[in-house]
């Protein structure tokens, strides 16, 4: 991906972090995130003092409205945003580095689509218009559709092209389903065109209280799954050698990302691209080993989804763009610089 | 087998013919069918006596009117989707890759929100821009030093989402009835279509199917890998500049006449291969697997009483359940 490929390679002792330039990238890049997150503190549809913002988080005066502001609503938002850009880039990295495929995506597994005909089943039979009632339905969609496509590619001996082409097949399937639902149902189309912008707007502290165990498992299981996948990395024969259960490790993996990109899309709706392309920027500093990949694709995603959420906070974009489709707007082009730049044998 | 004109031989597999006759057959029985039933039931007689002009006035209206200009768009919709899609999927060595992916279908619906948004109407001209300038924008930002198959597919990919955040956008910002109008037409509908459709898609289809049945040739050594293609005399870039050209061209007449209905792209390449066998790359197998697709669509599509359902959610209902199963039965054999 860059010319310095050689001296991140595994060669590189990381036990030693101070003199690995990977911990330093590292470093920055939480610097980066602290940064982005006072900002986002900061700046909305009413700007409010650096001031303001320390003493709404040490010293909270809840007769302030600027504090209330902070309080209420701004750190929701922002740990909203900060969860799910590190979930779905965790995610990302976990699903591409398990199908060895660079274009594997979370919303490839169908999580994506499960959750949105969850949502609109829950609309059309329940009558819940509530978005905040969604998350149960959403994560229970993603969770039937990856099981589909897990059990339809191949179960325990997945095979990466197989599971690929078997998302494909369950998103468009669940898709369709859905729009079938939302021609049917005027009052399922009203709330879902909406809900499928996907952003932080509605996110709330008992919104990610109740999430959160979701998120704490996804992240557990990522940091070990990394050290297998430096094994499967090296192809499924090779792992098998050095001792891993490649299916079980499989299934782990999946969980793992059923579960950050279900808890995700039932807080802040479908988000593309963040689980594509974070992981594409994150090899470009943490080089090939996987647990640089998590730490790296947790950070760059953070800071991607906190800056798609204050991009669309700006006048340009009406003050309050949902940050699902920042993302997107980000992503595409990113991607396609991405791929122009660097020919395609490198991505 | 192998028919020999004074110049020119072809070979001709036996199972080629027999796949033929029986589809031929089948769409002639689905046509017969899809003619004959609806509100108002017709027999065979009857129909052919109203094609005939001897039936009565109500008779030949249904017929004429309305059911065979429909069936008759349906027809070469579902196989202008199904030659563009076996085209991508063989230029582009991946079955997924049907046009949808290089962001045809992203950009018509984009561009049709926009028109809606912007004028309050043009939705088929907005669809028809969007559609072809997204293709020739991912065609020229994935061109570098020719065209290669997966810059093409990620640089699709990445425009489709961008133009589908987009299009979600534009859809937020409608008032409700105009919401679930294109909400109709994004899944893409056969509805009160007319002669000046059917003329529309088979003129076009008259026009391009020479030059698609010249591309069936390289395409099959397409299918190899590009050293190979190479040393077998292909250019390859003008060659794949040819076929998206082509491929764009066709599902851009289909959308005009049918909307964007997902699948029947998608399916028809895999289905046509599986069935035509010895891994060519059956165009014409697969247009008529699209066509046999669509017109079975529109036609449960019309056989369901009280809510006017569009075409699109029956060719996805068929398309994704087949493409699993193949998925399945493929991969059994090990050839995926």
């Amino acid at each position: 991906m860059d010319t310095d490929m050689g001296s991140n390679s595994p060669s590189v002792p990381s036990e030693r972090p101070g003199t690995d330039p990977r911990g330093l990238w590292f470093c920055l890049s939480v610097l980066g995130l602290v940064i982005l997150a006072g900002l986002s503190l900061r700046f909305g549809l009413r700007p409010t003092g650096w001031d303001q913002i320390l003493a709404a988080l040490t010293d909270y005066d809840r007769m302030n409205p600027d504090q209330i502001v902070i309080r209420a609503i701004r750190l929701p938002r922002l740990a909203g945003a900060i969860l799910a850009g590190a979930s779905l880039g965790v995610a990302g990295a976990l699903m591409q580095g398990m199908t060895r495929n660079p274009l594997a995506d979370p919303g490839l597994f169908g999580v994506n689509a499960g959750a949105a005909l969850g949502v609109v089943v829950c609309i059309m039979f329940l009558g819940q218009t509530d978005p905040a009632s969604f998350i149960w339905v959403a994560l229970g969609g993603a969770l039937v559709a990856s099981l589909l496509v897990f059990l339809l590619g191949g179960g325990g001996q997945a095979n990466p092209a197989r599971l690929v082409l078997a998302g494909a097949a369950v998103s468009a399937l669940f898709l369709a389903l859905s729009r079938t639902a939302l021609i049917v149902s005027h009052q399922a189309l009203e709330v879902y065109r909406f809900w499928v912008l996907g952003g932080f707007n509605g996110v709330d502290f008992a919104t990610i209280n109740t999430l959160l165990p979701f998120f704490a498992v996804g992240f557990v299981i990522a940091i070990f799954a990394a050290i297998t996948l430096n094994a499967l990395m090296l192809g499924e024969d090779t792992a098998r050698s050095l001792g891993v259960r490649v299916g079980s490790a499989q299934l782990v993996i999946g969980l793992a990302i059923v579960i950050l990109c279900g808890a995700t899309v039932a807080m802040a709706g479908p988000i593309a691209f963040v689980g594509l392309i974070v992981p594409h920027l994150a090899r470009w500093r943490a080089g090939p080993d996987m647990r640089w990949m998590m730490l790296y694709s947790a950070s760059f995603g953070a800071i991607l989804m906190i800056s798609a959420d204050l991009a669309g906070r700006l006048p340009l974009f009406g003050g309050n763009m949902q940050a699902g489709v920042m993302s997107a707007m980000i992503g595409g082009p990113a991607l396609i610089w991405l791929v122009r730049r660097n020919g395609v044998s490198k991505l | 087998m192998i028919l020999r004109l004074s110049f020119v031989s072809l070979q001709i597999s036996r199972r080629a013919l027999i796949v033929s006759a029986v589809l031929s057959l089948l769409m002639l029985s689905l046509l017969m069918l899809s003619v004959s039933m609806g509100y108002y039931p017709l027999s065979l007689t009857r129909i052919i006596a109203a094609i005939g002009d001897h039936a009565s006035e109500v008779e030949q209206m249904i017929v004429m009117d309305h059911r065979l200009p429909r069936i008759l768009s349906a027809v070469g919709a579902g196989a202008a989707f199904g030659l563009a899609g076996a085209m991508f999927q063989t230029m582009l060595r991946n079955p997924l890759a049907s046009p949808d992916v290089i962001g045809f279908n992203a950009g018509a619906a984009f561009g049709a929100l926009a028109a809606i948004v912007m004028t309050g109407a043009n939705i088929l001209p907005g669809a028809l821009i969007g559609g072809l300038l997204t293709a020739a924008a991912v065609t020229a930002l994935a061109w570098h030093n020719g065209l290669h198959p997966y810059r093409l597919i990620l640089v699709g990919i990445g425009a489709s989402l961008t133009l589908v955040a987009g299009a979600d956008l534009l859809m937020s910002r409608l008032d409700s009835m105009t919401a679930s109008e294109m909400a109709k037409w994004l899944i893409g509908t056969l509805n009160s279509r007319d002669w000046g459709d059917v003329r529309l898609i088979w003129g076009g289809l008259a026009l391009m199917l020479p030059l698609c049945l010249w591309l069936q040739f390289p395409l099959s050594r397409l299918a190899m890998d590009d050293d190979i293609s190479t040393s077998l005399g292909l250019a390859l870039s003008p060659l794949r500049l040819t076929i998206t050209t082509t491929g764009v061209a066709l599902v851009a007449l289909a959308v005009s006449v049918a909307g964007p209905l997902p699948f029947v792209a998608f399916v028809s390449g895999p289905i046509a291969r599986r069935i035509v066998g010895g891994g060519k790359p059956a165009l014409l197998a697969s247009a008529m697997i699209g066509a046999l697709v669509t017109l079975l669509a529109d036609t449960l599509a019309r056989s369901v009483p009280i809510v006017q359902l569009p075409a699109g959610v029956f060719t996805a209902l068929i398309g994704a359940p087949v493409l699993m199963w193949l998925l399945l039965v493929q991969f059994r054999k090990g050839t995926l």
